[in-house]
């Protein structure tokens, strides 16, 4: 019992049994895709198909009779296998356009293979297309996989991106065989069992000019773009400007593919960094990293941090998403468009989070428009013979530091509330008139306005001691967490009268303010109406200690001491001993002493 | 190189003058120019002839109209048009000449073969 299938064949209606319509509508298709629409296939196909309804005809009796899958058999062998289709373009060459076109039917288009897939065959659509061994392309995967994980985002982008191999046609132009009747069928009848396979058993079995052309395809194949240029333009017959023609032409597509393979790289580097980098940034947000607080207290704003990475992601890598997209176009010439719906929903995600950029930056800006700040101040009870000690306080909360402005902490206080640890701290001295010393607090701070700013400033908590001369100054200025992060400042003004004397301890070297020389430390200043001179300050008071010991050169507290082999060089607080193999010059406390052995 | 390819390639050299000989008198539709062909054993399968029909329209040699066929569909009847005409005659004069130069190659032969 066989389920049959009604067809209209040119204008006649016919029963015909599945399988004989499966075998026919095979065929019909291999014939069809031996012609180019410039040959007049629609035409062709229309009368072959007339023939065989009208050979159809003369083996129906009556209506009621089925077509079976002899009756295809034999019109097939009436109509002729499907190359004898084939019109031979050695004998037609007075038609260059079909033998363009013909040729351009063997170009290999990159597909994803399927039916070889492990995953979505991707890697082995790129191995028909580069014409290597898969396992290669695999193997690459997995390194690229290792290198933090750009294998993954690559592979994914190329599933969404290349299109699958569906039919039989697409499968034998993703292995770079021509589309001829004889690979379709080949095709079918194998199964799509090995690729190796087809290509031998086309070989035997196609005419001789098919097998040409298949030889030419993997010929061609392995030899590079130019030789495959070459020979399109030896065989066939164009004039000389054509050739020049074709010359540009090939030199353009190779600058094309060359910057289509920049874009793709420029591309694909971005976007990894900035995966990677929002990874980082968004998932210290999410799981709250100890140490990444700092980040959120900084967005003064109350757009949270995830956000505005996000946007910023966005408004980078959608652009760079496009370059790397335009790359791939121009490399891969049938790749699947994302569709206009992706490319507009992206346009318009890029333009939202680029005017959401502006509108966080311009309230960040706004926080800073204020800057106000708060005075206290005490006066220090010391004379104008006493010499005031300034010093920092030890503490270990902000240590080994080299700059007063880099170190920023978050830590919790004594009450186990979060709190900003800041260092950002200078100290000035001025002279007053007054007979009495004093000390001033300034702390400032940014805001969106006066009221905030002035809030901020006065929540700063800055400490300090004063014991006999003795001036204890913090290290760090501190204010809750929930102040937020907006340029704190404090500035510490000492106010001395005219001749009295200050001595900086060598730990406040770094908070001193940018109009104190910081060779200045350490010494005894005093102050004069234009603000501190230092006596005992020499010009070179850059002290380092070198020490150098080798060999034959010695640097030393004692001097400096260099040996050749057979001279000598001392240098220390006696004076100077150089001696060499004739001369030897001597100068200490009893003079000058030159003494030459000749 | 084979024996069948280069048969072929003989055949299907030909095969456009013979179409075109074929319907030098009379027009006539694909089954009778196949019958022709196929009686002459110019044609192994009928499939060889349909682009070759097509060709020959499209560059003007051949023209058809559609008949109405007492058993089936309409059918379709190709004529030569005027530039097929002196077309056929002009590839008549080369193939009485090929005729003659391949007679005189050949027999040439065979006299040396027979001395």
């Amino acid at each position: 019992m066989n389920k049959t299938v009604n067809i209209n064949l040119a204008g006649t209606f016919f029963h015909i049994d599945e399988d004989a319509y499966l075998k026919l509508q095979r065929y019909l298709e291999a014939i069809k895709r031996s012609f180019t629409d410039s040959q007049g296939r629609n035409e062709i196909i229309a009368d072959i198909e007339a023939r065989i309804a009208e050979l159809f005809n003369e083996r129906v009796q009556n209506d009621r009779q089925v077509i079976r899958i002899k009756e295809v058999d034999e019109v097939i062998s009436i109509m002729g296998q499907p190359e004898d289709y084939l019109v031979d373009d050695e004998i037609f060459e007075d038609e260059p356009q079909m033998a363009y076109e013909r040729k351009s039917s063997v170009s290999k288009k990159l597909f994803r293979d399927t039916d070889n897939s492990y995953i979505g065959g991707v890697a082995s659509g790129l191995g028909h297309y580069l014409g290597i061994d898969t396992i290669w392309i695999r193997l690459l995967w997995v390194l690229l996989i290792f290198g933090m994980g750009t294998g993954i985002l690559l592979y994914i982008l190329l599933w969404i991106l290349v299109p699958e191999a569906k039919t039989t046609a697409e499968k034998i132009i993703m292995t770079g065989e021509p589309v001829n009747i004889s690979n379709i069928e080949k095709k079918i009848k194998d199964g799509f069992d090995t690729v190796s396979e087809t290509v031998s058993g086309v070989a035997k079995n196609v005419s001789d000019s098919v097998s040409g052309a298949a030889k030419n395809v993997q010929d061609a194949a392995k030899r590079a773009d130019f030789q495959k240029q070459g020979n399109k333009i030896k065989s066939s017959s164009k004039t000389f400007f054509d050739t020049i023609a074709d010359i540009i032409m090939f030199f353009f597509k190779v600058i094309a593919k060359f910057i289509g393979i920049i874009l793709i790289m420029v591309g694909a580097i971005a976007l990894i960094s900035l995966i990677i980098s929002w990874f980082s940034v968004g998932i210290a947000d999410i799981v709250h990293i100890p140490g990444m607080d700092f980040v959120q207290i900084a967005i003064t704003d109350n757009a949270p941090m995830w956000l505005a990475s996000l946007l910023v992601f966005f408004a980078i890598g959608i652009p760079f998403f496009f370059l790397f997209y335009l790359g791939l176009k121009i490399l891969i010439t049938n790749l699947k468009s994302i569709g206009n719906i992706a490319k507009f929903t992206l346009l318009g995600l890029w333009l939202f989070s680029i005017i959401a950029l502006i509108v966080i930056g311009l309230r960040e800006a706004s926080e800073h428009a204020f800057n106000e700040h708060v005075i206290e101040k005490q006066e220090l009870y010391i004379t104008t013979n006493d010499t005031l000690n300034i010093r920092m306080a030890e503490n270990n909360l902000v240590r080994n530091r080299y700059s007063r402005h880099d170190s920023f902490k978050i830590a919790n206080n004594e009450n186990g509330d979060k709190t900003i640890y800041s260092s950002d701290i200078s100290i000035t001295v001025k002279s007053t008139t007054d007979s009495l010393a004093s000390i001033s607090i300034e702390k400032s701070a940014d805001g969106r306005d006066y009221e905030k700013a002035m809030a901020r400033a006065k929540n700063i908590n800055y400490i300090y001691t004063f014991k006999g001369n003795q001036l204890y100054l913090d290290t760090y200025l501190s204010t809750l967490s929930k102040n937020k992060f907006s340029d704190q400042e404090v500035e510490i003004v000492l106010y001395l009268p005219v001749g009295s004397h200050v001595k900086f301890n060598n730990n406040t070297n770094n908070y001193l303010s940018y109009g104190m020389p910081s060779n200045y430390a350490n010494h005894y200043l005093k102050v004069t109406e234009e603000g501190v001179t230092c006596d005992s300050c020499e010009e070179d008071e850059n002290e380092f200690e070198v020490n150098i010991d080798m060999p034959n050169i010695k640097i030393d507290e004692n001097g400096i001491e260099i040996k050749g082999d057979k001279s000598h060089l001392k240098i220390n607080d006696e004076g100077i001993n150089a001696e060499s193999e004739e001369v030897k010059v001597k100068i200490d406390g009893d003079g000058v002493n030159i003494k030459s052995d000749k | 190189m084979k024996i069948e390819n280069t048969k072929a390639q003989m055949r299907k050299g030909v095969l456009e003058f013979c179409i075109l000989s074929v319907l030098k008198d009379d027009d006539a539709y694909v089954a009778e120019i196949l019958g022709t062909l196929k009686d002459a054993k110019l044609l192994v399968v009928e499939g060889t002839i349909y682009p070759l029909l097509t060709r020959l329209k499209n560059a003007g040699l051949l023209n058809y109209r559609w008949e109405e066929s007492t058993s089936g569909p309409p059918r379709k009847y190709y004529g030569l048009t005027e530039t097929g005409k002196l077309f056929l005659t002009e590839l008549n004069t080369t193939w009485s000449e090929l005729q003659n130069a391949v007679n005189l190659v050949t027999n040439t032969k065979k006299q040396q073969e027979n001395e």
